[in-house]
């Protein structure tokens, strides 16, 4: 599917919010590395699945009334075989309806499990006044906590991911702290312009968030993503 | 010097200006800018009441019962007329071909109330079909140091002015010109615009940027109309200019609803401040940082370098300083061996050190060549990008009011020292318990160009957000 009929079945379902398959599947397709995603809705596609995309992986319940996936039993992580991805499916499929019994659920999605590294976050939002602006910072708590982001309009110019990257308090932490490796600071530079980009060329996404990007010595890449439609 | 073809241009330059609307017993119009006929500027009024005549030709300014009846083109005119009357002052001021007019008036979209939003629907309307330049309303107007076109009687007028401001705020644009002038520092020109229904500020912008007058830009803003244009022209400007931007308030979109957590994120603040750095302008929260600011810009050489050569008088103060300094982002490190080496030939280091902080009250007791001898020192070192001295009224009040030779000799050898070296030098004189008489020495300072700040801190908040972008050659 494309963005382009993606954008159309949402706004035929009155709905603003994307999938996080839907998501990943716009990004990967512009270029943006995303764990591998896919949206299976029977066990035996989950096994499936995953035997494709290769061990270990997460379920996550896909599900457009569900908001925190892990509070209702949403998301089981590091699953290594067959059989457990298999029961993972069912336990979530179970719990989310135990939980939340109204919600409508359109399956799991089955996801590639990213090497460990620091988490960052990578977003965009609208501003009523200038427009599409950028948003880059370290995850966890000190976004969380701290506010210790950087903000820019979109496009990015020359040299702007860098400046982002550089201002924020915990630029140390991506340097690597206690002993860690330092971060591919190049890769998060590339996924702030392939994201500004993806943003400049599509006007209807009104937010986005990479949240968390996953950034190590090999790379940088989204573990979840969540795009938001302007209205129509 | 001007724009020429600039629509601005004949507002901000003018020849013949009018005053319509302003009223005894205190004509603060037509006061304000009496140093525009003083100048040699044709300055008219513009009354029908019969009561006000008399006193506007007691101040020797000749009066006119219509705009159109002036017999010069009138290139800025300031209007005082109560509201009701505006939209026929509009008529006439478009009618007359007048460069530019600023309303003095208010009472208009900033009440809310329906007869001051539709007044101001009226008035922009009237001023867009023509095409004509309306300043404000609900402002101060232009303040043209130059020609002595003012917005208040105790702003200077001066011929020397190097900076332009613009402001949303007419007390802040007033407050700023005062405090400037204090500080021994003077306009190019200045703009208060108010509800900007015709100009706004990206206009002023984008004529400072142009304007060979102007040479460093500082605005004070709360809010912009048009963000992209907004952006275009700072962008423009800050590749001409140094620009100050002092932001005020919040902008009303703190409370929009938002699905993502980069929208949650995303406060007016933080968005504002990514974007100033972005358009590469020097971002401000207060009338003092953008004054300090401003004179860092102004008569500090640039320098990107981190690593600064302080100078103290006690050691207290060598103490005070470095925690300012480092607390900014700048390095207090060693000097050269070489700068050791010279200094320990005649340092005193009984109550003094040369080390960097250098605590040198001891050493240099009011001599001269000592003074130089250091600076020179300090100047050659290769590991050092900028200097800073403290002199605080403490100890200097007393001396320099028995001996006032000192410190015209202080202020000569530090402005020789300014003029000879390409490092930037400021310096920090604390008022201590001598406010005005501080006051009056900084501008003796300031007359040399030396960029006086009254603490630590304020000197190390403007080395950080100003040096690199210095404009002293």
């Amino acid at each position: 599917m494309t963005f382009a009929e993606t954008i159309s079945s949402a706004r035929a379902e009155n709905r603003t919010l994307l999938s996080e398959v839907e998501a990943k599947a716009a990004l990967g397709n512009a270029g943006i590395p995303v764990t591998a995603t896919t949206l299976a809705q029977t066990r035996e596609e989950a096994a499936a699945q995953a035997e494709a995309i290769g061990y270990p992986v997460a379920l996550k319940v896909v599900s457009p009334n569900v908001a925190h996936k892990s509070d209702v039993g949403g998301v089981v992580l590091g699953l290594e075989s067959h059989e457990e991805v298999a029961e993972g499916y069912d336990e979530i499929i179970s719990s989310v309806q135990a939980a939340q019994p109204s919600a409508n659920i359109e399956g799991v999605s089955v996801q590639e499990m990213a090497s460990p590294g620091v988490e960052v976050i990578v977003g965009v939002t609208t501003d009523p006044q200038f427009g599409p602006v950028m948003m880059f910072g370290l995850g966890g708590i000190m976004v969380e906590v701290l506010g210790d982001v950087a903000f820019r309009l979109a496009p990015l110019g020359e040299g702007d991911a860098r400046d982002m990257i550089d201002e924020i308090q915990g630029r140390q932490v991506l340097d690597g702290v206690r002993g860690q490796p330092p971060v591919d600071i190049r890769a998060i530079e590339a996924m702030l312009d392939g994201v500004s980009a993806f943003a400049a060329e599509h006007p209807e996404v009104a937010e986005l968030d990479l949240n968390p990007v996953i950034a190590s010595p090999e790379g940088a890449i989204a573990v979840d993503a969540r795009i938001v439609l302007a209205e129509a | 010097m001007s724009v020429p073809g600039h629509p601005l241009d004949r507002m901000f330059n003018p020849k013949t200006v009018a005053i319509i609307g302003d009223k005894g017993p205190n004509y603060m119009w037509l006061r304000n800018n009496q140093p525009f006929k003083d100048r040699g500027g044709n300055l008219y009024s513009v009354q029908i009441d019969e009561k006000e005549i008399p006193g506007i030709e007691e101040l020797g300014i000749e009066n006119f019962r219509a705009l159109t009846d002036i017999p010069e083109p009138v290139d800025y005119a300031l209007v005082a007329v109560p509201r009701h009357v505006s939209p026929y002052v509009m008529k006439d001021l478009i009618e007359a071909e007048v460069g530019g007019a600023a309303f003095f008036t208010s009472g208009f979209a900033e009440t809310g109330e329906e007869l001051g939003v539709s007044l101001q629907a009226q008035l922009t309307e009237m001023a867009r079909e023509a095409n004509f330049n309306v300043v404000g309303p609900n402002c101060m107007g232009l303040y043209l140091p130059r020609v002595g076109v003012r917005f208040n009687p105790d702003v200077p007028v001066a011929d020397d002015g190097r900076v332009g401001f613009v402001s949303q705020s007419g007390t802040h644009s007033i407050m700023f010109s005062l405090v400037m002038g204090a500080n021994g520092m003077h306009l190019s020109r200045c703009a208060s615009f108010g509800n900007a229904i015709v100009l706004d500020i990206s206009d002023y912008l984008e004529y400072l940027t142009e304007d060979p007058e102007t040479d460093v830009i500082a605005m004070y803003v709360e809010g912009v109309k048009d963000g992209p244009r907004f952006v275009k022209a700072l962008r423009a400007a800050t590749a001409r200019k140094p620009v100050v931007v002092w932001k005020g308030g919040q902008t009303d979109a703190g409370a929009r609803a938002t699905m993502s957590h980069t929208g949650s994120l995303a406060s007016p603040h933080a968005v504002w401040q990514g974007i100033m750095r972005q358009c590469g302008a020097i971002s401000t929260n207060s009338l003092d940082e953008t004054v300090d600011a401003v004179k860092v810009l102004l008569d500090a050489k640039p320098s990107t370098g981190k690593r600064m050569a302080l100078m103290a008088m006690t050691g207290g103060q060598s103490v005070s300083i470095t925690d300012a300094f480092v607390g900014q982002g700048f390095e207090v490190g060693r000097l050269s061996e070489g700068s050791y080496e010279e200094l320990s030939s005649f340092f005193n280091i009984i109550g003094g050190s040369f080390q960097n902080p250098l605590d040198m009250a001891g050493t240099v007791q009011g001599k001269r060549e000592t003074l130089e001898r250091i600076l020179s020192i300090l100047d050659a070192d290769e590991s050092v990008d900028a200097l800073v001295m403290e002199q605080s009224a403490m100890f200097g009040a007393r001396q320099w009011k028995d001996h006032p030779e000192r410190v015209e000799d202080l202020v000569d050898t530090l402005a020789s020292h300014i003029e000879r070296s390409a490092k930037p030098f400021l310096m920090v004189m604390h008022p201590a318990h001598e406010e005005a008489f501080v006051a009056e020495v900084r501008l003796k300072f300031a007359e040399r160009r030396i960029p006086v700040f009254a603490s630590f801190e304020r000197a190390a908040a403007a080395a950080a957000r100003a040096l690199p972008q210095g404009t002293r050659s």
